[in-house]
């Protein structure tokens, strides 16, 4: 296990050191968003972090906070991966579950646990663009899009980005027409990302606002989705963000969804 | 008197003059601004127009223009592929009416990312994601045991007829969508199209009209809703206004020609009433006034105010000329005889007017004043470009002008009826006196039924598009019009923080007996709580009690205390939580419920949405449809989860129209079946009686807003603004009078008529069952001032003939002469006249046109009846106190 993780560090850094110093001109449009989507969503074994969300209205004042613990474990050998939010805060939505088996092809299998009722909803359908509990953020901007789902071109390159524009090749079940990435050239993060809508107009605005290096993984632990037509937007803190914490596949069974995760609430403290 | 001789010695320095101010105030005529917004009906100042924009805001919502599409011919109504296809187009088409207005810089927060921030866009026009169609909203579904399925639910046009019944069944399994989206018969589906912003609304109907009119196939498709109405109104009345005025000039034009038969001389009275209405005009535009619904109509009630006098005077130059046959003698003479009269007859129907000012409606108060000037520019017109006009005639076109029927004058139609009064009056005073008072009873009778009411909607002819789709979709759905009732909590007294602890204590006690806490925690707690309960504020006892919680888990030795603590620690913050979000509180909804139920049973609101409503639903929804939980849950956090998984949806921002953002503020949405205000008053009073019968579990106050109520409130203060100008100006219209007199008694005499005269016209209104509104509280002013001119006009001159003759019996023989046939000719010009308005399609303008027209008649015909019958049996009183 931490052999696997040495190596893939030491790929990973040698990677990034091949792609800022040589071999820039050189990447593709499929292997810049490739990166980024590994970057950006698959670090680690597993990833542990507590989420705070403003969501804000468009004058910009807070109208609501969520406060959620935030577990992802890839599959190993898979582009599978398993996510688990745990709600905290507000305190009337406390220990409500959102779970996540994500697959590259077929659609994702989605739970909800609602505690007060007691009851553990499947979510049917294949519809990942709905809000993530009243925010700017769909589901999918959680989770994160495959790249494999998106025909991409490099649009431009300047000394700091890549400019990658993303198509969708199905557009149904998609409310974007295409979106722009400008990609960070030295960790492969997203640093700015515009949706445009079916009129081709700018719809949603995703930004980083933080990032910082954690367990030598370069991390975003603050980003934003703004709303560009109506001016909401929602910020999302990442506070506690531990990769490789040993995360057991139990955590993320339908059975576990009514018992408190414990353990996790308090891999902080340790 | 001086200005009537200069007009008469220099006609060409009055005729410049009048053209260079003209030209001056027709150069700002293209400046006009239109405003046909009713909310402008109360003043920008008003607590109720504030409530409503503060309302708005707080559950962003818009003005909604409704798209009705209706299938009465397919047997599954507009459920079936061809229907939804086209509707599902139409939607498409309707997000598109929206253009950027103008981009924001958004303020940058402090970061690491240099990439520039993206401005934020604002729209104008339909209002994309809030707009109600099958295909921008979310369909809920208990897909299997335990799977619950959420989608758009019509994302594409149905597939064929088996998808197009599934749609139907989809939108009739939803309480909110139910006779609000689509009517319960299955006919039906209507569109609700918020747009950023009232004055586009007549802009996007028209695009929409354009739009299905491409369409072919059974759909009948109709648009409504109050802005539709108010801002099509608005537009329709200038068309209205540029085809009626001159039809009207047209008119009177034909019945003046067959009267005095001189071409060139009734032009005069043509131009004094054009230049009157052209010089008001311009002088409203010119001070920055904007052309209002009321203002748009200052021309259709100049110009018959204008021409009265002008008529007076041809009426007697057209009687005196052939004795006299000198136009300047005639002219001097005819003026000496008329100036007095014609003074105060303006002053008077200018005051009637001006009393507008103190109607607490600013339109109404800009209408009054610029009525009465333009009254008064007509006065001042009359006296000295008429007799200017008639100077620059020369005498040789005036030759055969005039009485020529004289020897036969018993022919004359209008004469021999005049006289047919005057012997009348002369036998039958008494009975006449008597017919009188019993018509004034009857009227008051009338008048005691009269119905306040108004409806935008009502102002169109009932052929009207605008009419034809308000009876077609309120025949299928709930109800188009929209009232918003908000509910917001009003605590008058705080909270008393014993009372507070000792039933958070229950709950917390409740949570340890069912764990396996230790008697230390119990103890711990019992202190923790006491500790709390030293501060006497709400909020200061509960941030005390979750800090001392918080410490308290932070110092637990085992995970096992800890839990508790941490435990104990949200059972205290769901209670905060819930004491601050109260619509998230299950007897609050029950209670909206309630309002509810009891408001349908009333009758005037045919559907309520509502968060009750939706939280029922997703209640039911997540416990796989069963019925028995279309209910409120019993407790705070399983409506808070309810509400979540909404919010997991593709709109979760639609749920701010129905709560605000921090759940204090409930929106109710009242579907009421008729725009009518007295309906909308009925609700109101309904909603008052429900909240006095059955007080709210919490203290809440509700307030309305919206359109619906707007127009209500503007009603109330028009029709009390306009009886306090009512009263007002015949006030001031009596001690004109007695001026005028300088006697009570003959002032009394002169209001008679008026009195009558309004009296019967209301008296009518209220028997016929006509609605009181806008235009008929308006006319009143209008009335007065019109049917005390044929009095003054009459009494004046009776009393010189009466000095002159010694009695009434003589002195009746020449008042039945030339006054009388003067006041004719003036009933007849402009009652028939004003006749073209009633081919109008805007009802108020047939409701001028009709009033005019009485008030015309029946003031001139009471005149002439009731005045000569009062002199005669009051001769000697008159005539002594006069003396």
């Amino acid at each position: 296990m931490k052999y696997t993780l040495k190596i893939t560090l030491t790929l990973f850094i040698l990677s990034l050191f091949t792609a800022t110093v040589f071999a820039q001109k050189n990447l593709t449009a499929d292997q810049i968003a490739d990166k980024t989507y590994n970057a950006y969503k698959c670090f680690g074994d597993d990833r542990i972090t507590t989420a705070k969300m403003d969501i804000k209205d468009k004058n910009q004042k807070t109208i609501m906070n969520r406060e959620i613990l935030v577990v992802r474990k890839n599959v190993k050998n898979s582009s599978k991966q398993k996510w688990y939010a745990y709600f905290k805060k507000p305190a009337d939505i406390r220990k409500m579950v959102f779970m996540v088996w994500k697959n590259p092809k077929k659609d994702d299998d989605r739970w909800l646990y609602l505690p007060s009722m007691d009851l553990v909803k499947r979510l049917a359908g294949s519809d990942k663009r709905s809000s993530f509990a009243g925010s700017q953020f769909v589901y999918e901007d959680i989770t994160g899009r495959y790249p494999n789902l998106d025909k991409h071109e490099l649009v431009k390159t300047d000394d700091k980005y890549y400019e990658v524009k993303s198509t969708p090749i199905k557009t149904s079940g998609v409310e974007f027409s295409y979106y722009y990435t400008w990609v960070d050239k030295k960790t492969f993060l997203p640093t700015k990302r515009i949706f445009y809508d079916k009129k081709g107009e700018k719809q949603r605005e995703y930004r980083v606002e933080k990032t910082k290096v954690i367990q030598d993984f370069p991390t975003i632990t603050q980003f934003s989705m703004t709303n560009l037509q109506t001016g909401e937007s929602t910020y999302t803190t990442y506070s506690d963000l531990k990769y490789n914490v040993g995360i057991p596949d139990n955590l993320f069974t339908e059975a576990y969804l009514r018992r408190s995760p414990r353990k996790w609430l308090k891999y902080n403290k340790k | 008197m001086k200005i009537i001789h200069f007009a008469i010695e220099r006609p060409k320095a009055i005729v410049g003059i009048m053209l260079l101010v003209t030209l001056i105030l027709l150069a700002f005529i293209p400046q006009i601004k239109i405003d046909t917004d009713p909310e402008n009906m109360l003043s920008e100042s008003e607590p109720v127009r504030a409530t409503h924009n503060m309302l708005k805001e707080k559950y962003e919502m818009s003005d909604i223009l409704v798209l009705g599409i209706i299938n009465e011919k397919h047997p599954e109504g507009v459920f079936n592929k061809s229907s939804l296809t086209k509707i599902h187009e139409l939607s498409e088409f309707i997000y598109t009416l929206q253009e950027i207005e103008e981009e924001t810089e958004t303020t940058p927060p402090a970061e690491e990312n240099s990439l520039d921030k993206e401005k934020i866009k604002k729209y104008k026009g339909v209002i994309k994601r809030d707009v109600m169609a099958p295909s921008n909203v979310d369909h809920i579904e208990p897909v299997a045991p335990g799977t619950l399925k959420f989608d758009w639910l019509m994302a594409t046009p149905p597939a064929d007829e088996k998808e197009a019944l599934l749609v139907k069944e989809k939108l009739l399994s939803n309480e909110m969508f139910k006779n609000t989206l689509v009517s319960e018969d299955g006919k039906a589906i209507c569109l609700y199209i918020p747009i950023t912003s009232k004055d586009l609304t007549y802009e996007i109907s028209t695009k929409l009209q354009d739009k299905v009119s491409e369409y072919e196939g059974d759909e009948q498709y109709h648009i409504t809703g109050l802005p539709v109405a108010e801002d099509t109104f608005g537009i329709e009345m200038f068309i209205q206004m540029a085809l009626t005025a001159p039809a009207a000039m047209v008119c009177i034009f034909v019945l003046m020609l067959l009267f005095f038969r001189k071409l060139k001389l009734i032009y005069s009275p043509m131009i004094v009433a054009m230049i009157s209405v052209i010089c008001t005009m311009g002088l409203l535009i010119a001070t920055g006034n904007t052309v209002h619904i009321m203002s748009s109509m200052i021309p259709i009630f100049v110009m018959p105010i204008a021409v009265l006098d002008s008529i007076h005077i041809l009426s007697e130059f057209f009687d005196k000329y052939p004795e006299i046959k000198d136009r300047k003698k005639t002219i001097v003479k005819v003026m000496e005889e008329l100036f007095r009269p014609m003074l105060f007859t303006s002053l008077t129907s200018a005051a009637g007017f001006a009393s507008l000012a103190i109607t607490p409606i600013p339109p109404v108060q800009v209408f009054g004043v610029f009525v009465a000037f333009g009254i008064l520019v007509a006065w001042l017109l009359t006296i000295t470009f008429i007799p200017a006009y008639i100077m620059m005639m020369s005498e040789d076109s005036l030759k055969d002008f005039g009485m020529k029927e004289k020897a036969g004058s018993e022919k004359n139609l209008l004469m021999r009826f005049l006289q047919k009064i005057r012997i009348l009056t002369g036998t039958k005073p008494r009975a006449i006196l008597a017919g009188s008072a019993l018509l004034f009873g009857l009227a008051m009778y009338g008048i005691s039924l009269i119905q306040i009411n108004d409806n935008p909607v009502k102002w169109f002819s009932p052929t009207h598009p605008i009419r034809v789709a308000d009876k077609a979709l309120n025949k299928h759905f709930g109800g188009t019009y929209m009232a918003y009732l908000s509910l917001t909590p009003n605590q008058t007294t705080q909270p008393d923080v014993k009372e507070i602890s000792n039933g958070l204590n229950q709950k917390l006690e409740k949570y340890l007996n069912q764990t396996d806490s230790t008697a230390a925690i119990k103890v711990a707690l019992t202190q923790v709580i006491a500790d709390a309960q030293k501060n006497e504020s709400e909020e200061k006892f509960f941030s005390a009690l979750t800090d001392n919680l918080y410490d308290k888990a932070d110092e637990s030795e085992t995970d096992g205390e800890m839990a508790i603590w941490e435990e104990l620690t949200s059972i205290v913050e769901l209670e905060v939580l819930s004491r601050n979000q109260l619509f998230k509180q299950p007897e609050l909804l029950e209670y909206t419920l309630q309002l509810e139920d009891y408001l349908l049973k009333e009758g005037t609101v045919g559907k309520i949405n509502s968060l009750a409503k939706l939280v029922k639903k997703l209640n039911k929804e997540l416990h796989e449809g069963d019925e028995k939980y279309h209910t409120i849950p019993d407790n705070v956090s399983s409506v808070a989860q309810c509400i979540i998984s909404y919010q997991n949806s593709h709109h979760p921002e639609q749920l701010r129209h129905l709560v605000d953002a921090d759940f204090n503020g409930l929106n109710l949405w009242i579907q009421l079946k008729s725009g009518d205000n007295k309906d909308m008053e009925k609700t109101i009073a309904s909603v008052a009686n429900f909240f006095e019968k059955n007080p709210p579990p919490k203290e809440i106050k509700h307030e309305w807003f919206g359109l619906t109520y707007i127009n209500v409130v503007w009603q109330k203060k028009m029709v009390e603004g306009m009886l306090d100008a009512f009263l007002g100006s015949f006030l001031v219209v009596f001690l004109m009078m007695t001026f005028l007199f300088r006697s009570p008694k003959w002032a009394l005499l002169c209001m008679l008529p008026l009195s009558l005269t309004i009296a019967l016209i209301y008296g009518v209104i209220g028997f016929i069952g006509k609605d009181y509104d806008m235009p008929v509280a308006v006319l009143s002013s209008l009335a007065l001032g019109l049917a005390i001119d044929f009095s003054i006009h009459f009494l004046v001159r009776a009393r010189e003939a009466m000095n002159e003759s010694g009695s009434w019996k003589e002195a009746s023989f020449s008042m039945f002469g030339e006054p009388s046939r003067a006041i004719s000719r003036n009933v007849i010009v402009i009652a028939v006249g004003f006749l073209p308005l009633l081919l109008s399609s805007l009802t108020p303008y047939k409701t001028v046109g009709m009033l005019l027209a009485s008030i015309l008649l029946l003031s001139g015909l009471i005149t002439v009846i009731l005045l000569p019958a009062l002199i005669q049996i009051f001769e000697r009183f008159l005539i002594s106190k006069k003396e």
